[in-house]
């Protein structure tokens, strides 16, 4: 991992980013009192070293995702993390974690609606080996979904 | 059947946006072979409808809380909407959904030390009111995580 000491400039430019990702260097630098040389080396620095993206983030209803679901998944004679690894190449699988506790894998589904679920099911997660119960919960509301912490993957 | 509200050209637009929002309207317009005025106005629809927001991703890292756990917990289903809000207000919560199956609320909780995981799943959640029942998992390597699609609005 690539470390990178974190000071307040930094962290005082990833807040007027987080409120806008789009505001332009000297908006930034006007608000901080900095020149705009400065804010734009920063943000590079942030993101070269993996502590920061700015992105554009769109809504499930963008994409038509009407029908979210996270799955607990046990795991049998086989390794979890094979079996987490097939999991993420569907498109439908949005996160996957390896975790401690009852279950071995917990992920998180997105689907247009309930009538995909079949051919998901049987036909995609029937497929992969390894998989002895999966314990649904079918998302019917979301009361809080921050998702400006994240894993980053360094860009290829 | 619910549609996706994204044209081509919207999304085409969104997957550029989505690598990087700093890129500028005049290198998106040439990357898409359109106007920048096109440009500028399907931003600010897609912004508009609540479709699309332009943010600031940190690594847990940064955010000096390096783990990951789900927490899922058993609520009485006529509490279980003022049970959430009053989870989602917990400092360390960063998620949470409710769902049907054995569990009716998960949450995301980030922490540093096991300790705070504790105290938010064991000392906080389980004592409100109306939660008769918490499980810990604990994310010990994440697989997959699309940041880019989200709950916004």
């Amino acid at each position: 991992m690539n470390q990178t000491t974190i000071d307040s400039t930094d962290r005082a430019i990833v807040e007027e980013l987080r409120r806008d990702g789009r505001a332009t260097n000297q908006q930034i630098a006007d608000s901080l009192g900095l020149t705009a040389t400065t804010v734009s080396s920063r943000i590079k620095r942030l993101e070269d070293s993996d502590q920061m993206r700015v992105v554009a983030v769109s809504d499930f209803s963008a994409h038509g995702f009407d029908f979210l679901m996270r799955i607990a998944i046990e795991i049998e004679g086989r390794k979890a993390s094979a079996v987490a690894d097939e999991l993420a190449q569907l498109p439908e699988v949005h996160a996957a974690h390896l975790v401690a506790g009852r279950y071995d894998i917990d992920v998180l589904v997105a689907l247009s609606n309930f009538d995909e679920l079949p051919a998901f099911f049987l036909e995609k997660i029937g497929t992969i080996r390894g998989i002895r119960t999966m314990t649904p919960a079918i998302v019917v509301d979301i009361t809080k979904y921050q998702f400006d912490v994240a894993p980053i993957e360094t860009r290829t | 059947m619910a549609e996706s509200r994204l044209d081509d050209l919207d999304r085409r637009l969104v997957d550029l946006l989505a690598l990087d929002a700093r890129v500028s309207n005049r290198k998106i317009a040439a990357e898409l072979g359109v106007t920048e005025g096109t440009v500028r106005g399907r931003i600010r629809r897609l912004q508009d409808e609540g479709l699309i927001t332009f943010t600031a991703i940190t690594s847990f890292d940064m955010a000096e809380s390096t783990r990951l756990a789900f927490i899922s917990a058993q609520a009485d289903v006529d509490k279980v909407r003022e049970v959430a809000e009053q989870i989602a207000a917990l400092p360390l919560i960063n998620g949470v959904l409710i769902t049907m199956g054995e569990f009716n609320i998960t949450a995301l909780c980030l922490f540093k030390e096991l300790g705070d995981l504790v105290d938010t799943a064991s000392d906080q959640i389980l004592a409100m009111p109306g939660i008769h029942h918490v499980e810990t998992s604990i994310a010990v390597k994440t697989i997959k995580y699309n940041a880019k699609i989200a709950k916004i609005t």
